[in-house]
């Protein structure tokens, strides 16, 4: 995958991030006081059970989430001190997610999803449409370009949101059950699409999974519990 | 992208289209009947002719009804051609047409009308026949109901007015029937020598029957014809009372606002004018408030279908609250997705309004048609429903206003719904 070969990837610095939700005026702590460091192009995957404040955690390194208490850096971006226009930047600019649902566009085809990243960021239709065959070619659905999500299998649907979400040539993907909703064949060809992007591309790759296969794919894994992150070997 | 949320929802966006389109369609029909109503209650004051039209007639003002629409003139004075050149230069005029106005003997033709009610040919008669250049016809006060205006410069073609068909006592929705029959016509004179009077006789035929407010009389015709007539009648008039050479003249004023200022300049010059000036402008307030109810009607229709567009676009945003998130996760800031729902919003009423524009348009033809079978059948002109091009464009750039401003609530609300719904609800 060439396509985004000139990527560098972004270290990540969480300290003291505190999460709290409030259910019907009884506060639930999801994040507490938790720490995280990420080298640049690093592989981490982060386990837990449900509920224990994973997709929080990715949702406030992705920007769709403002930290509530701690600082997030993520590269010299310090997320607490961005805007609602600043954090759409980050989000466009820097970071690339892959959601279990897919979250692609059903009334718009393959190609015009991964397009659909670029718009934002007012690239012209002639590059961006280039770019987006590339991306298409990359995770081998090039034939695919025209079909509209509910036309594409489970597998072949998270390769269109993954090169939806290298479109931008982000520094950080964020992939929160990418394999969830896959069969062994799909997860393995989608796993090994994602796991080949630190190295291919340099980006760094934070996964969140409760599936062990998942998680043993990433050079380091973390289990979040009680709203801390614990190092697993 | 809004082109293609409205398409894979298409069964709501049908109805909310059709919900613009009704509303829209009685808003611009009730527009253009009022308006083609308007039209044609106003004709009727006026005869056909132009509302901001002034009768000047060939006598002095009389001082103490220079205010009413319809004064009793004062002394005759002679209108020539210099004082039609002082009116014609005042401030407010825009065009002068001269009449010329005669007696006439009129013999009806004999043997009567086939089907007329007595079998005997109906008396002569005398009327005025009055004279204007036809070629200005559409700057007088003249409606044609059967038939057409006598060609300009004619010597025998002559129209003649609906009391002439009472002469013959036939009613008004049988006037084509005297179209094209012929009519004796002559000029009186009055031999001093012998103390008798002699008439000049021509013939002509009628080529038309109109409604007229030019002057009373039966008869109009090319003025060459009564130019000819007047000159053989003043001959032997030992009193010089028809020696005006005009016996009246039209004047059409810049806007029916100035009506009142020329009428006023007129009468310095010296002449006595009327015009239905406070008719017409009684009748166009009550017209108005008619307008203001029927479009009160149809905005209240409007208004309908602007809050059926609020409720569509907000159920679209509670169904698409993921793809919303998904749209923010990959970049796009607020306002870029308060634009794809006022962008959908604004198609939703720009489709609804121009079908809606587009049918109230043929409903008002399909009305006019229905309206005008009855005019004619009465023997009475028909209208001309025309739509103006306000009303069209009004129509379709207002549906897409009113959805723009009905778009802004769920377009703002969609705006808000924070990026972590990309994720599902937490």
């Amino acid at each position: 995958m060439r396509v985004l070969s000139e990527a560098t990837g972004l270290g990540v610095s969480v300290q003291g991030l505190t999460h709290i939700y409030a259910e019907h005026g009884n506060p639930l702590v999801v994040l507490d006081q938790l720490d995280l460091a990420l080298r640049p192009a690093e592989h981490l995957a982060v386990t837990g059970r449900s509920g224990a404040g994973k997709s929080t955690l990715l949702a406030v390194l992705g920007g769709l989430e403002r930290p509530q208490s701690g600082s997030v850096l993520v590269g010299d971006v310090d997320l607490a001190r961005l805007d609602g226009d600043e954090l759409a930047a980050y989000r466009r600019d820097l970071v690339g997610f892959v959601f279990q649902h897919y979250g692609l566009l059903g009334n718009l085809t393959a190609l015009e999803n991964i397009e659909l990243a670029m718009t934002f960021t007012g690239l012209r239709t002639g590059p961006r449409r280039r770019r987006a065959r590339e991306l298409l070619d990359a995770v081998g659905l090039a034939e695919r370009a025209d079909h509209r999500p509910n036309a594409l299998s489970g597998g072949e649907a998270q390769r269109v949101a993954i090169a939806r979400a290298l479109a931008n040539q982000p520094r950080l993907v964020l992939a929160d059950e990418p394999t969830g909703n896959l069969d062994d064949e799909n997860t393995a060809h989608v796993l090994d699409l994602l796991a080949s992007l630190p190295a291919q591309l340099g980006c760094t790759l934070v996964v969140v999974t409760h599936n062990h296969v998942v998680a043993a794919r990433a050079a380091r894994r973390c289990l979040l519990e009680h709203g801390r992150l614990v190092a697993v070997p | 992208m809004a082109t293609r949320s409205i398409g894979r929802r298409l069964g709501r966006a049908v109805l909310t289209v059709l919900a613009v389109t009704l509303a829209a369609a009685l808003l611009s029909a009730l527009l253009i009947v009022a308006g083609t109503a308007r039209t044609r209650v106003l004709s009727q004051l006026s005869k056909g002719g132009p509302l901001a039209g002034i009768q000047v007639v060939a006598a002095a003002p009389d001082p103490g009804q220079v205010d009413t629409d319809n004064p009793r003139p004062g002394q005759p004075r002679v209108l020539d051609e210099a004082a039609r050149q002082r009116i014609r230069a005042l401030t407010g005029v825009r065009s002068v047409v001269a009449l010329i106005s005669t007696p006439v003997r009129v013999l009806p033709p004999d043997p009567p009308l086939r089907g007329a009610p007595s079998g005997t040919p109906p008396d002569p008669f005398t009327q005025q026949m009055t004279g204007v250049d036809t070629a200005k016809s559409g700057q007088l006060p003249i409606t044609v109901v059967s038939g057409r205006l006598p060609a300009p410069h004619s010597l025998v073609e002559v129209a003649v007015t609906e009391s002439y068909l009472r002469h013959l006592q036939l009613p008004k929705q049988q006037a084509s029937r005297v179209v094209g029959t012929e009519v004796e016509l002559g000029a009186p004179r009055l031999f001093t020598g012998d103390d008798r009077v002699r008439g000049r006789w021509t013939r002509a035929i009628i080529v038309g029957v109109v409604a007229q407010g030019v002057a009373s009389g039966d008869v109009i015709a090319p003025i060459e014809q009564v130019r000819t007539a007047q000159a053989w009648t003043a001959a032997g008039d030992p009193t010089g009372d028809t020696a005006s050479p005009y016996s009246g003249l039209f004047v059409i004023a810049k806007g029916i606002s100035r009506v009142g200022e020329v009428r006023a300049a007129i009468t310095q010059v010296g002449y006595s004018t009327s015009a239905p000036e406070n008719l017409v402008a009684t009748v166009q307030r009550y017209l108005h408030v008619v307008e203001i109810v029927l479009s009160g009607i149809g905005l209240i229709a409007l208004v309908i279908a602007a809050l059926g567009i609020t409720n569509a676009l907000l159920a679209a945003v509670r169904e698409r609250r993921n793809e919303i998130g998904v749209l923010k996760a990959i970049g796009a800031r607020d306002r870029d997705v308060r634009r794809i729902f006022l962008i959908e919003a604004t198609l939703l009423g720009l489709w609804g309004g121009a079908l809606g524009t587009a049918a109230g348009f043929g409903i008002s033809e399909l009305m006019g048609a229905i309206v005008n079978h009855y005019l004619r059948q009465q023997g009475l002109a028909a209208v001309h429903v025309g739509a103006p091009v306000a009303v069209l464009v009004g129509g379709v750039a207002g549906s897409a206003v009113l959805a723009l401003v009905a778009g802004t609530v769920p377009a703002q609300r969609a705006a808000r719904l924070p990026a972590r719904q990309a994720m599902g609800e937490t």
